[in-house]
């Protein structure tokens, strides 16, 4: 039973991965202008010979379908996502792999704060409703929810960067700077590391504790809960054993949507704070119209969301066993 | 239930520490030392190492600290020693004796000789004959600096000795004195073929990266490509060394970041601001903002093509072929009005296509037009285009005329241009279609048959940067360029005539009554409209660096410009005790009695302490929520 629902989870999301690759692939045929032009672009004196002789190399000469989307589909399964166009000579995978890994601690590290900030909110006020901490929290919660990142993000460049100098600006680590120890290059991460962590984990603070906070209020209000305490357990108890585990399901969607998204939401915090990973390379990829880096951070992107979502599935049928069917 | 979020806790920590040792061999561990880093940012993404593959304004700058062109560009921009320390034409100007400075080295030791000239200008002339000879086209990386020696006229060069570099030209000229061609370290490159260094796309190209050799004044040592790169004090340098040890050469995404890093200290120079952040650094007491001309400009380009009609393509009336046309509708542009609105003020009105900026080439037109409607209307009814029933301007053929006004999306300003130039131009009766293109759509439609294309357009809004010689903003007018340069298909056998005239020209009155006359010509004639000549918006601290020098001293910028000059004339301010510390220049609490902030690495102490802090809140925050938790669940339990 168990092993048929993972395997019809996994068969889902490699359908749906089958179905990016090739939208992915139509997609970047349906550009404006062609991609020889983009190629050349900068570059004086092209004759229609060079022009001629790039659409061989680079295979455009053939028909679309199926040689070239054969030669897309084999080549993108065996991790071989071309030639960035900026970054000449360097490949898809290897400029995307040097990117990849800010954007991680970043959002790894902000989701961490925003995930044990969120719920230790939003249980508490949703336990304590109509209290004190409940108002605060909640319109506190309203407010981070529907601020943008760069708001949010350049309001902290101008007081704790720019105007108090506490902070740096910009960057993740000070560039040109030659580190005497481990802990001096952890130290210069962490001060970069501040203002950009603390804008991504208050952006997502609010929803989260916004939805812990109506999944609590809905949980204390079930049965089995008003039995708990017919049976004279503690309100502590009751809240962490009882109505907890299952106000946590709707939040454990939330989260797993909201780890894959984490790259698409990268793009303004890193751009504020000129963070070099993903986000950067995205807006970078885009003005410079390079559509090789743009097609692998769409990948990139897409397949995190369903992997996102099929972890979340999976959470979801260890934590609720009647989603198993 | 407790020891699974105990695990979980500890998964977390190990994750992080994951994380953060992924990060780790970023860091270069090392003795500290009180390195004087100069910062600059830019708005450009540096893209390329390889000085053939530059495209940029800041893949030039950077060739140009790793590398000496045969002679450099002076502070006004006139020749200046450089790999040769000095130089001699024969009495007919066909030979050129350069003479390689004696005893200089590359940054790895190895003798810098006339060998190196040698094999550098060998292989662009190697390439330039694989590009004459193929059939299927050939070019050195992105194709920019072969022009530099074909205009020139080179024909050969040798080394008698190592000390001497000989060069024979076609025909007399002195274009070779600013061939923007770095010379390379042959025993580095010379392991490489033709291909491997004029191809990107290539299986094994060759991308020079760091550390690289060369001769120039820094020499690149670390690049996080799309981020910054850091170039270190070449050792062996032959001239005058600039204070910095390194210098780093920043990209920012978002430039209101970049200007708040210049505010707080953090860079030192900015180049690429907008206009309202020029306006707002004015008044900060350590910030140098500077204006300076920029060698290029924007420009109405014209759809001239008068080779026949195109099938499925060309302009929509012949009108756009009549010179009378053209001029008349350049009376209708009223461009003082979008300098202010445009531009913000910061440039200036533009007339001939050589920009002011050379001062020694550029000449402002005869008959200079102003903004005049009823002029424009007079010009247009005397040149045979009658308005019809409904005022619409008429063409030759009696057609209707309404413009198509397109601009790459790159630049996204000249929709404002577009704007203002309908709403004139509807008082001539001459109708204006204003849309946007993608920019390598339009790369596509600017092609004439020439070049395989359609030229399917009227009018497109874009512009030119120029090099210290004008030569190369004179050459997109040429009749020979149509089908590539060419974007207005101009084609004047008298212009083309001057072009090589002036360019085999060694006097320079003579030269400059040549081009004259070719600005006067294209002036006239408008196959191009000159909007304007846009400011170049650079600002730098004046607390840490002294020594500025703008290049050329007239307009110009202390750094990006030509060449590494201006790296080499900055003095280290931090050294000398700070002359005035003005009280209430700065409320901050970081009134450090040692001078300005940034500088050492024992003032970066506070933000480092803030920044372990906060680490350590953070992490420490979280787990004393779940060990809380823990501890009052067991309590209850007892």
């Amino acid at each position: 039973m168990g092993g048929s629902f993972v395997a019809r989870r996994l068969g889902q999301a490699a359908i749906t991965i089958v179905a990016i690759i090739l939208i992915n692939f139509v997609l970047f045929r349906l550009m404006p202008g062609s991609p020889e032009r983009v190629i050349l672009r900068g570059t004086p004196n092209v004759t229609p010979e060079r022009i001629e002789a790039l659409r061989e190399r680079w295979g455009l000469n053939d028909p679309v379908f199926p040689d070239q989307l054969v030669a897309y589909i084999t080549s993108t399964l065996t991790g071989d996502l071309g030639y960035s166009f900026i970054a000449r000579g360097q490949t898809v995978v290897d400029v995307l792999a040097q990117r990849i890994w800010p954007t991680i601690l970043l959002f790894g590290l902000g989701e961490m704060v925003a995930i044990a900030l969120g719920l230790a909110l939003g249980a508490y006020s949703g336990w304590r409703r109509g209290g004190p901490i409940d108002y605060l929290g909640n319109s506190v919660s309203l407010i981070l929810y529907s601020t943008p990142y760069f708001l949010l993000g350049m309001g902290f460049l101008l007081v704790f960067a720019s105007s108090i100098k506490w902070l740096p600006t910009f960057g993740m680590l000070t560039a040109g700077r030659v580190y005497g120890s481990p802990f001096e290059f952890l130290a210069d991460l962490g001060a970069h590391l501040v203002l950009p962590l603390a804008t991504v984990s208050l952006g997502l603070v609010g929803q989260y504790a916004i939805v812990m906070r109506s999944s609590i209020i809905e949980t204390l209000s079930e049965d089995y809960v008003n039995t708990a305490r017919a049976m004279g357990l503690s309100e502590g108890r009751i809240l962490r054993h009882h109505a907890l585990p299952n106000a946590l399901l709707p939040t454990v969607t939330l989260i797993a949507i909201n780890l894959g998204y984490v790259i698409a939401g990268a793009i303004t915090v890193e751009v504020v704070f000129n963070w070099p990973g993903l986000g950067t390379l995205t807006v970078q990829a885009l003005t410079a119209r390079d559509y090789p880096v743009l097609q692998g951070v769409f990948l990139l992107l897409s397949v995190a969301v369903v992997l996102a979502n099929l972890v979340a599935d999976l959470v979801y049928g260890v934590l609720d066993p009647r989603v198993r069917t | 239930m407790r020891s699974p979020i105990r695990t979980r806790a500890a998964r977390v920590l190990v994750a992080l520490g994951l994380v953060l040792t992924a990060v780790l061999p970023v860091a270069r561990l090392a003795t500290a030392s009180n390195h004087l880093i100069l910062k600059t940012g830019t708005d450009q993404d540096l893209q390329v190492l390889n000085p053939f593959s530059s495209i940029l304004v800041v893949d030039f700058e950077i060739f140009t600290l790793n590398y000496d062109l045969l002679l450099n560009f002076g502070q006004d921009l006139e020749p200046a020693p450089g790999f040769a320390d000095s130089w001699s034409a024969s009495d007919d100007g066909l030979t050129w004796t350069f003479h390689i400075r004696d005893g200089m080295k590359w940054s790895d030791g190895t003798p810098a000789t006339s060998a190196d000239a040698l094999y550098t200008y060998q292989l662009v002339i190697d390439a330039t004959a694989k590009s004459d000879a193929s059939e299927d086209g050939y070019y050195l990386g992105a194709g920019y600096l072969e022009g530099y020696l074909t205009n020139a006229g080179i024909k050969s060069v040798s080394a008698p000795d190592a000390s001497t570099l000989v060069v024979e030209t076609e025909f007399a000229n002195t274009l070779l004195l600013n061939a923007y061609v770095p010379i390379l370290p042959r025993h580095i490159w010379e392991s490489h073929t033709l291909d491997e260094i004029g191809s990107a796309e290539g299986s094994t190209p060759f991308l020079n990266e760091p550390p690289v050799v060369g001769t120039g004044p820094y020499q690149a040592t670390e690049w996080q490509p799309g981020d910054h790169i850091t170039f270190t004090r070449n050792p062996n340098y032959w001239g005058k060394q600039g204070a910095a040890d390194q210098v780093v050469v920043q990209t920012f995404q978002a430039m209101d970041t970049a200007v708040q890093a210049l505010k707080s200290g953090e860079i030192d120079y900015v180049r690429g601001i907008q206009p309202d952040q020029f306006t707002a650094l004015q008044g900060d007491p350590n910030i140098q903002v500077v204006e300076g001309i920029s060698n290029g400009f924007s420009e109405i380009a014209f759809n001239t093509y008068n080779r026949g009609p195109i099938e499925g393509g060309g302009a929509s009336t012949t009108a756009l072929q009549d010179p009378k046309f053209r001029d008349a509708l350049a009376w209708a542009i009223d461009q003082q009005k979008l300098v202010d609105v445009t531009l913000g003020g910061f440039g200036e009105p533009g007339t001939t296509i050589v920009p002011p900026f050379h001062t020694r080439w550029h000449s402002p037109p005869d008959n200079p037009r102003s903004f005049d409607i009823a002029e424009a209307n007079r010009r247009l009814d005397a040149a045979g285009y009658p308005r019809d029933a409904s005022g619409n301007r008429l063409d030759k053929e009696g057609k209707v005329i309404t413009l198509r006004v397109t601009w790459p999306d790159s630049e996204a300003e000249h929709a404002t241009d577009a704007q203002f130039i309908k709403e004139w131009w509807s008082e001539l009766g001459v109708g204006v279609d204003a849309f946007v293109t993608e920019e390598g759509k339009l790369l596509d439609d600017l092609l004439p048959p020439e070049g395989g294309g359609l030229a399917n357009f009227d009018i497109e809004l874009w512009g030119w940067v120029g090099d210290p010689d004008p030569t190369s903003l004179l050459n997109v007018l040429r009749g020979e360029e149509i089908g590539s340069f060419s974007d207005s298909f101009y084609d004047n056998p008298r212009y083309d005539e001057l072009f090589l005239l002036q360019r085999a020209e060694s006097d320079e009155a003579t030269r400059f009554a040549q081009i004259k006359e070719m600005q006067n010509l294209t002036y006239d004639e408008a196959p191009y409209i000159i909007l304007y000549y846009d400011a170049e918006l650079h600002a730098y601290r004046t607390d840490r660096f002294g020594g500025w020098t703008n290049q050329p001293s007239d307009g110009g910028t202390p750094l990006f410009g030509y060449g590494s000059i201006g790296y080499t004339h900055l003095t280290d301010l931090s050294a000398v005790p700070a002359p005035t510390q003005e009280p209430g220049a700065t409320a901050g609490p970081s009134a450090a009695p040692g001078g300005p902030d940034g500088g050492s690495t024992g003032s970066d102490s506070t933000p480092l302490i803030l920044g372990i802090a906060a680490l350590v809140v953070v992490i420490a925050g979280g787990l004393l929520v779940m060990r809380r938790r823990s501890a009052t669940a067991a309590s209850e339990e007892e």
